[in-house]
């Protein structure tokens, strides 16, 4: 049922709100701080407050305004929407924290604190598009408005990986745009408010064109490969840049809109007719064991946490493409997974290089002792992305592995346990070094990051076991999830 | 009121040609009279538009003299672009008094403010006649203005310029005076609605099919579409920079708005068919559009970039007349105006930073984001509307294009716009680059101070106008679609 309401215009309007005034502000550091954190929380409330009704089966929708006849900007947060922006809202808040405390001492803070407010306001924007105009819109603006924020450092470094991400996601763009003016001509809707709008008699030429370029697009910022290129490179960015990049805001967009692409501009029955999603879940497939395999030879933590989070993102893409129920419930569940798991990771990182400055693998030896908590932390997520039981990750193989099945693609299966042996091939090195090295300087006392680093760690951790533990409880993401997959189903 | 349409293109005429005997005594006179007569064209534009909205296209037989003897005023929902040309026009005489200051000496300035008023009152006039000699009258009172505007504050380069723009410009008017003259001598009649009627019993095709080349080729060197374009970037470069947002704001539209008046009359020809000169019209703004962005590429010079950029927007309006459906020459008719607005933003905004800097190169420039903030927020938003982001101004037009591309059959033009937007993100993104990421290479930009408000003003306006005109593009293209119908193949 379709309900008016304004709040699904005030949650993007208030990070807008707060980037502006953190803009205005100027150097005032601890007016920003408080905007900052308030604005944070409010629009976590305000988010929150449209959960119960969306679990009881509302959809609310806001239209602005039609600037071209037939398309215009407009909200609508269903249950695939509220899902999305719930996260990003819960992680928004733990990021600004983890933000105060790491850029404390940085320059260019205004401008730091400004953008990130810009990103997350365009990721509930992305998050609530009522149509694929809406979504492109705040799709380039999140691109735009992360720009700054990979080129933070101003080095020739930085503003190389700044070109190279603009190059990439600028090219995603074109073809989004494309797509999507192939979609306006062939279904004369871009809206998302059905399980499908293109007309299967359109000719598989023009389908196919509208596929690649959709799912191209997005395919971008999801880094399915080979377009995963500027994710590496935009490593050089600030800690919190990157956990926004991987867990918040960039590449879930780019999921999300291979999602919405999959789900509500093809349909299921379409595409499952005409067949492409199978040569996507290769791709995925692909994906997943590659990049986990140059994970391996990562020695920079950073970047193994980059390579990890491509694998992690093409489950996604798989469980999209394989077109079952199940399947399509790991893809939306695994948004927040690996979300929660890969933000705690990039917390550890950015505490780490913080208190003692290290970056790479090996020098981690004994790490566990000096900051045993933010290597707790760690070694929860690291669990979760392996996947077993009682944490999160292990919920998306379940149903992942459900949904092969469903398919009738059990070698899919076979994928999500050589992914496992692998990401634990990866990520148990540094939970061993951490913990039974001893460190190669004399043993120093515990010494951990402090408590405005410490604290967003050991919530996004938390919520980790959390969501790994309790999915049943109706108030967690996972009903969301279901009631988004029950649509696309058309149960 | 009958009078507004004559006076309209009059007043701004007589007025221009009074300015220096008015402010003989006191120069300072010749800014607020030409303010107040630019507000006064824009009311009478606001006016003539209401009037063209609520009852539909409307003449004036100017002294009484009905067609086909007299000379016929015609206002239809083309001419409304006047609105734009007023607003532009008057927004750069705001803008002129300080820039004006320093580039001239006193005693010039009535001189100045003559030739603008000149030029707006021609610019008027050009859209409002339905007289094809008429028609060309106003475009040489466009013309000669625009060379001596060039020219008016000389320097090393403008005079030189402003020779190379009077040839270009002198052997166009001779072709298209040649062209009217063999029409006249088919048809017997100058008006252009009597000359459609009878062209179409005409029967010899080779004078039609000159009239026609000819008329093409002329007006198409007055817009500069590649590879017509050698003209164009020193004079719009070299020139005062309000000039040079008259001269790449409005005056260039000269061409392509002409080809819109000329065409339809070969509409109802037998003997000639216009479809092959509408492919060679697509071709070439494709071309154009490619060309120009791929030499905006290479300039160091921010205002030769626009200058370039303005080659490759031509483009994409020729590009929409060529593609010959309702959808195309949408597209290109409020690309007309969408065009108008952005150029002059960024013009108005370059010349800004040049004034209150003194340097124009992208090195010399780098760090002035963080000196004159609202100027760059500015020239950001005229980059992002000129790459056509939505809900900027530039996206309507390019939306319509593309949709009538594929309307048309052709997604290789699809393509080739969408590349072409892409490209010119590349070149404007590294003026963001170096205006807001790049360490300042001089000390003296840490010195430099935002532009006065008479300067700052305008550019605000117009960066507003940009997105206003977007998130309302449907109004334009709604109030145009009429005379989109009338149009041969747009109906």
């Amino acid at each position: 049922m379709d309900v008016i309401d304004l709040r699904i215009l005030l949650a993007p309007a208030i990070s807008f709100g707060c980037a502006v005034l953190i803009f205005l502000l100027g150097a005032r550091a601890r007016w920003r701080r408080v905007l900052a954190l308030g604005a944070a929380v409010t629009k976590f409330i305000v988010i929150l407050s449209l959960l119960p009704g969306s679990l009881a089966g509302k959809v609310y929708v806001f239209e602005v305004l039609e600037f071209l006849p037939g398309v215009g900007i407009s909200f609508r947060a269903d249950a695939l929407g509220m899902f999305f922006a719930l996260v990003s809202s819960t992680l928004w808040v733990l990021t600004t924290v983890y933000a105060i405390g790491y850029m404390k001492g940085r320059h260019a803070r205004v401008r730091f604190f400004g953008f990130f407010a810009l990103c997350v306001s365009t990721t509930v924007g992305i998050a609530f598009a009522e149509n694929l105009l809406t979504l492109f819109l705040f799709y380039e603006m999140l691109t735009i408005c992360t720009y700054p924020l990979v080129v933070h450092d101003e080095t020739p470094e930085a503003l190389r990986a700044g070109r190279k991400y603009l190059a990439y996601t600028l090219l995603g763009g074109a073809a989004l745009l494309l797509g999507m003016i192939l979609v306006q001509s062939l279904a004369g809707t871009l809206s998302f408010s059905h399980a499908g709008v293109l007309p299967a008699e359109a000719g598989s030429g023009a389908l196919l064109a509208t596929f690649v370029t959709l799912i191209g697009g997005f395919g971008v910022k999801a880094a399915i490969m080979p377009l995963h290129g500027w994710l590496p490179a935009a490593m050089v960015a600030p800690t919190p840049v990157s956990a926004l990049l991987h867990a918040v805001a960039v590449v879930k967009a780019g999921v999300f809109g291979i999602l919405r692409v999959v789900h509500n501009i093809f349909g299921v029955d379409l595409l499952a007719q005409l067949g492409y999603a199978s040569w996507l879940a290769w791709v995925a497939a692909f994906t997943i064991v590659a990049a986990s395999l140059i994970a391996l030879a990562q020695d920079n933590l950073k970047r193994r946490l980059a390579y990890s989070t491509i694998s992690q993102l093409s489950y996604i893409v798989l469980g999209a493409a394989l077109l079952t129920p199940f399947a399509a419930l790991a893809a939306v569940v695994h948004i927040a997974n690996q979300a929660f798991a890969k933000i705690t990771m990039f917390f550890v990182a950015g505490a780490i290089e913080r208190s003692t400055g290290k970056t790479q693998v090996h020098q981690l030896a004994g790490i566990g002792r000096t900051m045993p908590w933010t290597m707790a932390a760690f070694t929860i997520a690291a669990l979760s992305f392996i996947g077993v039981p009682l944490f999160a990750g292990f919920v998306t193989k379940w149903y992942l592995s459900l949904g092969a099945l469903q398919a009738g693609a059990w070698w899919f299966v076979l994928l999500m346990i050589l992914s496992a042996l692998l990401n634990a091939a990866y990520w148990l090195p540094i939970v061993y070094l951490a913990w039974f090295r001893t460190p190669a300087a004399e043993s120093a006392p515990i010494h951990e990051a402090e408590a405005l680093l410490l604290v967003p760690t050991l919530v996004a951790a938390a919520y980790v076991l959390l969501l790994g533990i309790s999915m049943q409880v109706s108030w967690l993401p996972f009903s969301l999830a279901q009631a988004a997959v029950r649509f696309v189903a058309g149960l | 009121m009958e009078l507004w349409l004559p006076l309209a293109a009059a007043v701004p005429l007589v007025a221009g040609a009074l300015t220096p005997a008015i402010a003989r005594r006191h120069p300072g006179l010749a800014r607020p009279w030409a303010l107040a007569v630019a507000a006064w064209v824009l009311a009478a534009a606001v006016q003539l538009t209401r009037r063209v909205v609520l009852e539909g296209p409307f003449s004036y037989p100017l002294g009484g003299w009905a067609r086909p003897y007299g000379i016929e005023l015609r206002f239809d929902e083309f001419s409304a672009v006047a609105v734009v040309i007023a607003m532009v026009a008057g927004l750069v005489l705001v803008y002129s008094g300080p820039y004006m200051r320093l580039a001239l000496r006193a005693t010039r300035l009535p001189w100045y403010y003559s030739l603008l008023l000149i030029n707006l009152g021609g610019l008027v006039g050009f859209v409002t006649t339905g007289d094809l000699f008429n028609l060309f009258v106003f475009m040489e009172i466009v013309s000669v203005s625009s060379y001596a505007l060039v020219a008016v504050a000389g320097g090393r380069i403008a005079p030189l310029a402003a020779f190379k723009y009077l040839m270009a410009g002198a052997v166009s008017s001779a072709l298209i005076l040649f062209c009217i003259g063999v029409l006249h001598a088919l048809t017997g009649t100058l008006n252009m609605a009597d000359i459609a009627a009878r062209l179409a019993t005409a029967e010899a095709p080779a004078p039609i099919l000159l009239a026609l080349a000819g008329l093409t080729a002329g007006l198409l060197v007055k817009s500069a579409l590649f590879p017509m374009h050698a003209w164009l970037p020193d004079a719009h470069a070299s020139a005062p920079s309000p000039v040079s947002a008259m001269l790449s704001a409005l005056v260039v539209k000269v061409g392509v708005f002409g080809l819109l008046r000329v065409y339809p009359m070969f509409a109802a020809v037998d003997v000639v068919r216009l479809a092959p000169m509408y492919e060679i019209l697509a071709w070439l703004g494709a071309l154009s559009i490619v060309a120009g962005a791929l030499l905006a590429l290479f300039q160091q010079d921010i205002k030769l970039m626009l200058a370039y950029s303005t080659i490759s927007n031509i483009g994409y309006i020729v590009l929409g007349i060529g593609l010959a459906n309702e959808l195309g020459m949408t597209g290109a008719g409020i690309h007309i105006a969408n065009h108008a607005i952005i150029k002059a933003t960024l013009f108005l905004a370059a010349g800004a930073i040049i004034h209150q800097t003194g340097r124009r190169t992208l090195h010399a420039l780098r760090g002035v984001g963080h000196v004159m903030p609202w100027t760059c927020l500015a020239l950001a938003v005229g980059v992002f509307s000129i790459v056509g982001l939505p809900p900027t101004v530039g996206f309507p037009g390019k939306w319509y294009l593309a949709l009538g591309a594929l309307e048309a059959g052709r997604p290789g033009f699809a393509v080739v716009l969408l590349a072409g937007a892409v490209l010119i993100f590349v070149y404007y993104i590294r003026i963001l680059n170096a205006f807001y990421f790049r360490s300042p290479s001089e000390v003296g930009m840490l010195s430099v101070r935002e532009a006065p408000v008479a300067m700052l003003l305008p550019v605000l306006v117009l960066a507003a106008l940009c997105l206003a005109g977007g998130l309302l593009g449907r109004w334009p293209a709604m109030l145009i679609g009429p005379a989109i119908a009338r149009l041969p193949g747009g109906g």
